[in-house]
């Protein structure tokens, strides 16, 4: 019933051309090794990892109109995952959505810009998620007042395949696919990394895909670093009459050599690490 | 319905034929309330009946959402809908509302200043059930809760000014109920019934008790039978426990003692709420509390339960006339 109303405005840039999102990512690599390196604080390895996800989410998806950020008819994103704001912040920060030199504050005492995403910082952060496992029924919660209110406005929720592991997101999961919610959009981005190692060394959540379909999704298991198959994915999901989730395969540190495939939940980053990650990124820039 | 889904149902949600002809009084003033003002959602964890909201299910159906049985995701649907500007009430047993779900309350609720009621009933001692559905911590995990506000009305008028004062508030409040089984006693007048405002029901100097819910009743039962022994105390109904009306401060001192009545732990509650205020405030009075007392109890009738936990009028006047004595020695 959503994807039948028609949105009064698209102001968002809609960039479709997926060189041009590949460099918009490479950018917001950049911009978290920036964010992360003066403190060493933040999650590095993770936002590297969701950068691809990020930029096609935050310049291709979202209905978001940096000069009124109440529109009400809003796309709403969800970071459940929220302690994956070097990245985040960086996005909301290229988007126009936050004040660029005040996220250089990041993780410093006074900030807003906390580690954990807070609603201190306003409307771009939707909600304060971080306790993990409660960003879905958030986005239920909004995916329902939409759809009651006649509102055009899809929910994105990102979280991670370890943050599987809590139960309420299976209370929640059950709700979406009973409810036939098709204005949510789960994307997992599934980096196999949690506090302790790799996730298969925990406790396993595969397979994430086939669990999902079970709950009544339509689920999709996909390349997260592949921006046109993103691209298509999400495409498809707006046109279903079932919540969608996307099993997103990333890698931690994605994007810089000597940090790829690291499963480090809290990767120190000292000063010639950093160094080497911006001239790997920027080699990257300047091979293109 | 045939006969035996008409015994299904009593057994479990009324118990007693006086309670399934009482008047749902919670039930009706959250319809009158959602009819005045269309933000307001009802949402409930497989407990229409028990919350009375099968009023609300009935009279507004596509505001009506039944999350199963799942109160963690119930309030994270809650706190998703208030950020959306809806106005949901959410419905549980008090344990369940509040115990069950606390880090959702506090991060979906209480943090961002959610517009959001939540709603339990089975408060304290009052349930066949056992220890999994006696909430005798739940104001004091509310109340620990910034931005909360706590609230026990103690009985029908007051349960119908307190919805409607609560839809009215722009914030997140806990409303403790026992739900009306028609044994009540006539209704206090409630109508001034105002958020963090106390009610003096009885003026007496030989001391003051504060009670809250349930506790109310049995407090005038104690002063009563306390005045019929020559001790006329002071009874304040005080509805509001977070925010705690302030106003308790020049009346406690003007008192030789005071005693607190609730149907919870003493420990984190309206006692302790009382003690709090009161010791700020250099008002250093002979002070006991009367409540569960730090321990879990069993399953069984209200009258029985209220007997063997201290909670009846009798132990009630008992603690009054102890501490009187004391303040006197």
């Amino acid at each position: 019933m959503t994807s039948a109303i028609t949105r009064e405005r698209q102001p968002a840039p809609r960039i479709r051309d997926a060189l041009e999102l590949v460099r918009i990512a490479r950018s917001l690599r950049r911009d978290t090794i920036n964010l992360v390196a003066p403190t060493g604080q933040g999650y590095v390895q993770q936002g590297l990892g969701a950068a691809d996800l990020f930029a096609v989410l935050y310049f291709a998806e979202l209905r978001l109109d940096p000069s009124d950020p109440h529109w009400t008819d809003r796309d709403r994103f969800l970071l459940s995952t929220a302690h994956n704001t070097a990245i985040f912040y960086a996005t909301l920060a290229a988007r126009g959505m936050v004040d660029a030199a005040a996220v250089a504050d990041y993780c410093k005492d006074g900030s807003v810009f906390e580690v954990n995403a807070s609603e201190r910082i306003g409307t771009p952060v939707e909600a304060t998620l971080g306790s993990l496992g409660q960003g879905l029924s958030v986005g239920i919660g909004m995916a329902l007042t939409a759809r009651r209110r006649g509102s055009s406005a899809r929910i994105y929720v990102l979280l991670g395949d370890g943050e599987l592991q809590e139960g309420q997101l299976w209370e929640a999961a059950l709700f979406a696919g009973s409810a036939g919610l098709s204005n949510l959009c789960l994307i997992v981005d599934d980096n196999r990394m949690q506090v302790e190692g790799h996730i298969d060394k925990v406790v396993s959540v595969a397979p994430i895909a086939e669990k999902f379909s079970a709950f009544g999704w339509v689920a999709e298991e996909i390349d997260g670093h592949d921006i046109l198959a993103l691209l298509a994915a999400l495409d498809r999901a707006r046109e279903r009459d079932k919540p969608t989730c996307l099993v997103a395969a990333t890698l931690a540190g994605k994007g810089v050599p000597s940090l790829e495939g690291i499963l480090a939940h809290n990767l120190k980053l000292p000063p010639d690490v950093a160094a080497e990650a911006l001239a790997a990124l920027g080699d990257a820039e300047e091979a293109k | 319905m045939s006969e035996k889904q008409s015994l299904e149902v009593l057994d479990f949600n009324a118990r007693s034929s006086a309670a399934a002809s009482a008047v749902k009084h919670y039930g009706e003033a959250l319809l009158e309330a959602a009819k005045r003002d269309e933000r307001i959602v009802c949402l409930t964890a497989d407990l229409t009946l028990p919350t009375e909201t099968d009023l609300f299910r009935d009279g507004i159906p596509e505001r009506f959402h039944q999350v199963g049985i799942a109160e963690a995701n119930m309030i994270g649907i809650a706190g998703g809908m208030a950020r959306g500007g809806e106005i949901p009430f959410v419905h549980s047993f008090c344990v369940f509302a509040t115990r069950r779900c606390y880090d959702q309350v506090a991060m979906q609720i209480a943090y961002p200043r959610a517009n959001v009621k939540v709603v339990g009933v089975i408060p304290g001692l009052t349930t066949l059930l056992g220890v999994s559905h006696q909430a005798i911590d739940d104001m004091a995990l509310m109340r620990a809760l910034p931005n909360m506000v706590v609230i026990e009305p103690s009985g029908p008028a007051q349960v119908r000014a307190a919805v409607a004062a609560i839809a009215a508030y722009d914030g997140p409040v806990y409303l403790r109920l026992k739900r009306a089984d028609g044994a009540e006693k006539a209704a206090e007048a409630a109508s001034d019934f105002k958020i963090g405002e106390m009610r003096v029901l009885r003026w007496g100097t030989g001391g003051l008790i504060v009670a809250c819910g349930m506790m109310v009743d049995i407090a005038c039962d104690a002063a009563d039978r306390l005045a019929g022994v020559g001790v006329d105390v002071t009874v304040v109904d005080m509805a509001t426990i977070k925010p705690l009306d302030p106003a308790l401060v020049d009346l406690a001192r003007k008192m030789p003692l005071i005693v607190t009545a609730e149907n919870h732990s003493i420990i984190g509650g309206l006692g302790s709420a009382v003690a709090e205020l009161l010791m700020e405030n250099d008002v250093h009075v002979k002070f006991r509390r009367v409540g569960v007392r730090d321990t879990f109890a069993e399953g069984g009738t209200t009258s029985y339960l209220f007997e063997k936990y201290g909670l009846s009028a009798g132990a009630l006047a008992a603690t009054v006339r102890e501490a009187a004595k004391s303040a006197a020695s």
